[in-house]
Order: C-alpha cells, then structure tokens, then sequence
C-alpha cells in the first residue's frame, strides 16, 4: 500500500490565486487613484487565436490579447462586470464558499451589476478564468453536472465545518459525487495503482458490484458523458499528485473517442486553461477494431456520427495513433457498439475478459 | 356588303363629357379631390399672376347630411384675386378650351380646363346651375347662375345680378356628386401642403364635418413672377414649328368683307371707292404703317389691277413665286385666271418674303429664345441648310431633318429659367419652419437645369426632430406648386430619396425627418395623365441628388454635433454609474480601507461636454 501525503498543496494554490486577484485589483486601485481609467488585457479566445501546442499537447491560446479598457463606453460595463466577479470570487475563496454559474449570475443582482442573462455572466466568468488562467473552480465556482468516484482513497475535507474529516472513497457502494467539497479537499493515501474512468453510470455500478476496484486496484471514475470539469480536475489530480495511471472506457463511438481526447488534452473551449489535462491518460476502448475481434452486436451509425468524424479528421490530434486508426476504421465499418454490448455474452463478461485485457495492454500503449 | 358609318364633329365639351376619366373625374370620390383642386389652383394661379396674396376660402357642404356618400356636395371656393370682367365670365366658365394660359411659363395648371371640367361634372351628376360672383374692379359684382350647353360648347345663362362690392375677388360655387368621406383625407392633405408650398398665401377649408382648417400666411413677399418666353431649340417637335410657320403673320390672308373693311380702315379710305391707281397711290404713301396682312392684300392688288368692288369677287389660288405667277378665282365670271408679276417690282419682294417665309436665321433668332446671328449660322452649318434657306419652302422632311438638328446641336445656351418661378429659399424655410416645428431645418435652391429644351429648378428642404412625430422619412413632393399625392413609389424623388445611404448623414432606424422637395418647370415631365408622379429624366435626377446632398450634409453636421452632445451625456451617465462600482470592488481586492480618489475622472467628463 503507497501511502501519498500532499497536504498544504491546496493551500498554496488558494494563495497564488489570493495573490492574483489583490495584484489586479491594487493596480487598478492605483489607476483610478491617479486619475486614469484602468485596463487589462484579455487573452483573444477568437478561432483564430486557439492554437495546438504540441508540447503540451493541449489546445492553447496564441498571443492575441485583447484590451479592456474602462474608458471605452461599450466596455465599460463588461469591465465592470469582469472587476465585480474577481471581486466576488476573492470573497468565496476567503469564505470557502461555492457557488455555481447559476449562483454567480443571481448573486450579480445584489450589487446592481446588470447582466442581462446567465450567457453573459457565464461569459465573464471564462474571462475572469483567462486573465487569471485557472479554471473557475479554483475560484470556488463549481458546474452542477456531478460524476461520480468510488475506490480506496483517503481525503480530507477542507470546506467549513468539515475542515481534517477524514472519508475514504470505498465507504459507500454508490460512490461519491465530485462536488466542490470532493474536488477541494486533500487527496492522503490510497491503494490503488490505476484509474479507470468509464463514460456511462450503469457501468461505474457494475464495476463497484464486480469489485473492480479491488480485483484491479482501481479507482474508478462515472465522467457521466463529457467529464465535467471537476471530474477532470480531479483525474488530473489523481495523476499528479498520486502518479496514478488514468485509462478511459467509452462507448465505441466517434463521442466515445473524442470523450476520451478530452480528458487527455482539452477541448478548444477551455484552451485558456493550463490545468485540466491528463496528457498521460490512455483510451482503452471500446475501440472501432474491437467491435470485430470481440463480435459485438452493433448499430450503424447516424449522419451525424459520420459527420463527427470528418470533422475529427482535420484536428490535429488525431493525425497519429490509435486516434487516427480507430477513426479510419469507424468510417469504413460505419457501425458503432456501446459498453453495454458485451451483456451478450454474459453481464460479467467485461470485467473479466475484456477489462483484463485492456489494461494489461494499456500498460504497452 | 359595305360598312356605313357616319362621321359627325362634336364639340370640345361633348369631347371631354365622354373623356372625363381622363381629367380626373372617374368616380364621386376622384372627383370631388379634382374639383378642389382646380378651382383652388385657379385662385392661387390669378392672384400670382397679378401680384395679389392670395387669400383662398374654400368650403364643401353636403346637401343632404343624412344621406350616405356618394352624395351631393356644393363646393365653393372664394378669392381675393382679380376676378374676371363681366363680359368674360359667361364664356370663361361656360366653354371648354376658353383660358388664358397659352402661354409658354410656369403656372400650375396647364390651360384652364380642369375647372370647367368640374363645371361640366357638377352639371351631369346633379343637374344644377353654377353661381359665379366676380368683381374685377372693386365696385360692381356680377352674380351669374348659368348652365353648359354640352353639345354646342356655350353658356345658358340663368340668372344675372349685379351688387355693389369693395373688393375684386372671384367666388364659384358648384354642386356635384361626390364622396367626402372617402376623399376627406386626400383634401386635407392637400390644402395642407398646399399652404406649406403657399405660405405667402391664406387658405382656409371648412369641410362638410364642421371641422375647419386654417392656414395663414407666414411670408408678406410674393416669389417673382415668372414671364412669358419663346420656345428653347432643344424643346422643340415637328408640330411645333409647323404651327410657328402656320402662325398669321406667314399665312396668305383670305380677301374677305373684313379683311376689305380692314384694308379700307388702314388706308383711310372709308367707304370712298377709289380706282385701282388710286388705291396704290394711297398705299405707298402709308406702306409704313400698315400691318403685314394688309401688306400682303396690296402686293396682290398691285398684280391684280382691280378695285375694292372686283377684289372681293375673287379668291387667291396660287401664288408661284418661282414662275412669277399669280393665279385667282373669279366668281363673276366663275373662272380661273393667272396674271404674270414683275419680279423687279417692290411688291413682288414683299410678296416673295411673306410665301417663301423668313430666312432659317431670322426665324431662329426671333423665334427661339437665346440664339444670336452667330449661333444660328452655326447652326445652319451644322443642320446642312443655307442660311438663307426661306422656311416657307420646306419640305416635310426638310422639317423633320431640321428639327432633328436642332435637337441635337449642343451649341446653344442653356434654356432662360425667367420662365420659372420657384418659391425661394427664405419662403421655404419659414414655410417648413412653421409646420413642422423641427430642431434642423435646410433648404437649398439649385441653380436652373434643363431637359429636353425645358428648364427647371429644384428646390429642397430636409427638417428633423422637434414637433415631427412620423417614425421614418416623409417625403413632401411639389411641382409647380402643387402637392403630389398620389402614385408616390414610383415618383423620382421617392427613387432618389430611398436610394440614399442614410447612415452616411449619420440618420439611423426610423428618423423624425421630413424632406419637401418642389420641380419648377415649364414642363414637369409627369409618368401619367393623372400628373401625380414624376418621371425619372437623368437631368432631373442629377439635380434632385444634388440637391438632396446638399441639404443632407448639413443635417450631417447637425447629427453629428448632437451624437457627441448626446454621447457625453451618456458617457457621463455612464462612467458615474459604473466607475464608483469598480473602486469600490478594486479597494476589497487590493485590501484597501480607502476608495481611491475618481470623483475627478466624472467631473472631467462634465467639461469636456460643455465644450461641445
């Protein structure tokens, strides 16, 4: 059993962030002090400035800033609002509060910023994530999307009232939701030596009932479709700070694939964010080839499926690998198969057959 | 088996009783707008053209109130012009094709038609007599009732009174069908612009309601009035110069009892009978100061060798110049007889002038306006002809051809605009001023143009904002003075108008702007009969589009001044609202207790605005 203490790394982050915040924040003090209007420059997330760094091996920002500036009317109220939200973040950090984007929006209200619906709120909080480049959540705005965790993991709560509770993640059989309490908290010791993460609830409950977590030494991870961004955060973490291989099981779709790419390297909508990436993390299936070799029953796949694929097809990740194999192969087959496909053959068949294979081959990958 | 058909003349009045659709008069409603406005336009016309503002009455009255339109209506319009002499107005308003505008100027209407039209109306739908009242000097008014004669085109008179009065001034009073309640609108309209095109005049409408409607002058100057002017090269058609040389000073005058009498008057000779000698005698003695057609009667009789007595039995049948011979009628003896003429004599060259006509260049220097001797040599040279060409012998293609030249030769002067008569730039002002109450208001005159041989003027007002309550462009349309209602999409100022890039002047959506635009011309060159549309001619349109940018660009300006006005305010209103927010949210992050100092960055703001 590898025990992993990494307590204080949260705290340094709320720090780093802190400091941020009261660096813009004095600066403008200090403009509007002199006289002048104060401005900042914002990153463009225009199309033509979200590159693909392939160091990273993420979607980025290029260098095209744009300037606000509160003496140009037509900013002056985005201005404002963008001053109001790192003003109420700096307050939810301090108070270990969360909020969500439907919160932020609502709360706007006390304080006679008018946006006009939560689109423009929601707008400003990307910005605010842009200037500062973290993800909201480190500023204590969480989704309400919740995926789902379970497997031997000790944390360590830090929001009030919870603050040193200790919980280890295999405690209950439905798993724990990824919340803000779950996504801040510290990540102590654990057994596991992998994370698997599945695209569909229906699994994450097979796997807990198959007992995967401690055939495989797993921690096992529902992303619920697209991981939210949380979940991400926390696979990320789980790598990180753990060193925990993450592989990722989907359906065996084109969504499926690009599921997968998402956890691995980003989406182009939060190319201004450094810190939501498992570039390491490896999709295991169910792949375009494995519909043959294992005989899955199969549905041919829509229009829109085909259409995804093109479209897949001029991205630059998936230009090598099994990205590009695996896309090829679902466009020639034009058929897909779900997890779920494998109950044909038994409802325990994928997790004893298929997983072990998965993840004695990811191990090569 | 042969077709017989008879062939009968009708009268004028007869001809427009059966073509009233054409004048206007298609149904009760059209007709009643079309009354209006010929007997207005009448009023307008003869008080301008005497120098008189104008003070026009009008009034409709519906006969029986109860009843349902289409209905009977009297209309009566009164003026302060300078009426017509007594012995005029039976003929002036019981004859089709009696007017006074046959001349080659601006006026609004065309030949005085219309109103006997309305007459003509009136008498066919109900069956009642015109009153007329008319004073043109002031003392003595003579009250006529009277009734057309359709068929023979002449007035039945009915009644006939005189009063005494104190002013000139003309009143006609007409009964006819008509429909008020769908024409109201169209009325109002038009006495409306019509003051706002007249605002040297008084109109004032009562209508069949009780409503009254009162528009008094807010100008004491009349426009200078136009004058009467011959014809521009470029305007001219084939029937028209064969009319100009048909004219009676060309024309061989028929030997007649009164053209006798006339000859006799001339010469001073009574009703002595003297011999042939003698009569010559006496011509040559007064030649100086005898018209042309009596010159012409004793160059014949020079030839002929007869008396008085024997002349009046005779009739000229051709005079040949070329072979020198003189051939006549003779009823006495009921033959046909040629007598030789002298080629050397002085009244052959009288005669050979008045047959053969004038020279082309004489004819275009004193039958054209604006072309000089040299010009018209130029211009023979150019059409191919001699100079010395005698009208008289054309041909019909020699017409045609020099009729052709004279429409393209580029070389004469630009046709005189003293025909014209536009309002002025001050009236107009102080005409939109007065309706529309706005906070911009620009006009322009341009200079005089021309097409096609007619000169025009336009004139053009643009007003925004103030008491101007329309959402979009309204657009105003004048021509000759008279407000242009109907067929308004396919008008050349609506095109000129609507084919303006608008946010170019800095007007944005639905704009409180009104444009007045008035075409001055001899000829306004309308789409249809019905004259309520202008017709697109490029030079028209070129100068409406001058015209319009002109006055756009200084409603521009205007715009302008006001968008930054306006865009202080709002940035002062803005930075007030949201500058405090922003140093109040900047103090909690930078952990200041203290608001940074911005009050002065809103009170900058302020000054800037009061600079502008």
């Amino acid at each position: 059993m590898k025990k992993k203490s990494k307590k204080k790394i949260l705290d340094d982050k709320q720090n780093i962030l802190a400091d941020l915040l009261r660096k813009h924040g004095t600066q403008i003090y200090d403009d509007l002090d002199k006289g002048n209007f104060p401005k900042f420059s914002i990153p463009s997330r225009s199309v033509s400035n979200i590159v693909y760094d392939k160091k990273l091996r993420q979607y980025i920002l290029g260098t095209n800033m744009a300037v606000r500036s509160s003496r140009n009317t037509s900013q002056l109220r985005s201005f404002t609002q963008l001053m109001w939200l790192a003003f109420f973040a700096n307050r939810l950090t301090k108070e270990k509060k969360s909020s969500t984007l439907r919160d932020v929006y609502y709360s706007s209200q006390a304080f006679e910023i008018d946006f006009e619906d939560q689109g423009e709120s929601d707008n400003i909080i990307v910005d605010l994530e842009a200037v500062l480049t973290k993800p909201r959540e480190s500023f204590h705005v969480f989704p309400e999307e919740r995926s789902s965790v379970f497997g031997d993991l000790t944390i360590e709560y830090t929001v009030p009232g919870y603050e040193g509770k200790k919980m280890n993640l295999s405690d209950h059989p439905d798993g724990y939701a990824i919340g803000p309490s779950l996504t801040t908290s510290e990540l102590l010791e654990t057994s596991a030596e992998v994370v698997i993460a599945v695209e569909k609830g229906g699994l994450f409950t097979r796997f807990i009932e198959e007992q995967v977590d401690k055939k495989f030494k797993a921690i096992i991870v529902d992303t619920g479709g697209q991981a939210p961004r949380s979940t991400r955060t926390l696979l990320k973490r789980l790598h990180d700070e753990l060193s925990l291989p993450v592989v990722i099981l989907t359906d065996g779709d084109v969504y499926g694939e690009h599921i997968a790419m998402v956890i691995k390297s980003g989406s182009a909508n939060a190319a201004h964010l450094r810190e939501l990436t498992v570039p390491d993390a490896k999709w295991v299936g169910v792949w375009a080839t494995d519909i043959e070799k294992y005989k899955l029953p199969t549905i041919p796949m829509t229009e829109s499926d085909i259409k995804r694929c093109y479209d897949l097809q001029k991205d630059p990740r998936y230009q090598e690998g099994i990205w590009k194999k695996e896309l090829e192969v679902f466009l020639k087959i034009k058929r897909k198969a779900e997890l779920e496909a494998f109950s044909k053959y038994g409802l325990t068949n994928i997790t004893d057959k298929y997983l072990p294979h998965k993840l004695e081959l990811a191990k090569s990958l | 088996m042969s077709s017989k058909e008879s062939f009968t003349q009708i009268s004028p009045s007869e001809f427009f009783y059966r073509n009233r659709d054409l004048a206007g008069f298609s149904n009760p409603t059209r007709s009643l707008y079309t009354a209006v406005r010929e007997f207005v336009e009448n009023s307008l016309d003869a008080c301008d053209q005497n120098g008189i503002l104008p003070d026009v009455h009008m009034s409709i009255k519906a006969v029986d109130v109860e009843k349902p339109d289409p209905k009977q209506y009297v209309l009566s319009v009164k003026d302060n012009g300078p009426g017509i002499e007594s012995k005029h107005v039976p003929l002036a308003f019981g004859t089709v094709l009696y007017g006074s505008k046959f001349g080659l100027k601006q006026a609004r209407g065309m030949f005085g038609l219309g109103a006997t039209m309305a007459i003509l109306y009136g008498q066919i739908t109900t069956n009642k007599p015109l009153i007329v009242k008319s004073s043109a000097d002031g003392k003595i008014q003579d009250e006529y009732e009277m009734l057309l004669d359709i068929q023979k085109n002449k007035p039945v008179i009915l009644k006939h009174e005189t009063k005494e009065v104190t002013k000139t001034g003309l009143s006609v009073s007409i009964r006819l069908e008509g429909d008020y309640s769908k024409a109201g609108t169209k009325i109002r309209d038009y006495v409306y612009q019509t003051s706002l095109i007249t605002p040297y005049a008084t109109i004032t409408f009562d209508d069949p309601k009780g409503d009254k409607y009162r528009y008094t002058k807010v100008v004491r100057t009349m426009p200078p009035s136009p004058t009467i002017i011959r014809p521009h090269p470029h305007g001219i058609d084939v029937e028209t110069i064969r009319r100009m040389l048909l004219d009676t000073n060309y024309q061989i005058p028929a030997v007649d009892d009164n053209m006798i009498s006339k000859v006799r008057k001339e010469l001073g000779l009574a009703n002595k009978n003297l011999s042939h000698s003698e009569i010559m005698d006496k011509t040559q003695k007064k030649w100086k100061s005898l018209t042309r057609p009596v010159r012409i009667v004793m160059a014949l009789m020079s030839f002929l060798k007869m008396d008085f007595e024997k002349l009046s039995k005779t009739t000229i049948e051709e005079i040949d110049i070329g072979n020198k011979k003189l051939t006549y009628w003779d009823f006495g003896e009921s033959q046909s007889v040629s007598v030789d003429m002298d080629p050397e004599s002085f009244y052959y060259k009288q005669l050979a002038n008045t047959v053969q006509g004038e020279t082309l260049t004489s004819f275009l220097t004193k039958r054209f306006q604006r072309v000089g001797p040299t010009t018209a040599l130029k211009f023979a040279e150019f059409a191919k002809f001699k100079p010395e060409h005698r009208i008289g012998t054309m041909t019909n293609q020699e017409l045609v051809k020099l009729t052709d030249a004279l429409q393209s030769f580029d070389d004469f002067l630009a046709p005189d605009p003293s025909c014209l008569a536009p309002l002025g730039e001050s009236p107009l002002e102080k005409g939109m001023e007065r309706f529309f109450e706005p906070d911009f208001l620009a006009v322009v005159q341009r200079g005089a143009s021309a097409y096609s041989g007619f000169p025009f003027i336009i004139e053009m007002g643009i007003a925004y904002g103030g008491k101007i309550t329309s959402r979009g462009i309204k657009v105003y349309r004048f021509a000759n003075r008279i407000p242009l209602l109907y067929d308004e999409g396919s008008d050349v100022v609506l095109k000129v108008v609507n084919d303006t890039d608008w946010s170019r002047y800095k007007v944005k959506g639905d704009p409180p702007l009104v444009i007045v635009s008035h075409i001055c011309s001899t000829r306004v060159p309308y789409k249809t009969v019905g004259k309520e549309n202008v017709a697109d001619r490029p030079e028209i349109e070129r100068e409406l589009k001058l015209a319009l940018l002109s006055v756009s660009r200084k409603l521009s300006s205007f715009m302008s001044k006001r968008g930054q006005a306006e865009a202080a305010i709002k940035r002062k209103n803005l930075y007030s609202k949201y500058i405090p927010l922003i140093a109040q949210f900047c103090t909690e992050l930078a952990g200041k207790k203290k608001e940074p100092d911005y009050k002065k960055m809103i009170v900058e703001e302020h000054t800037v605005e009061e600079k502008i």
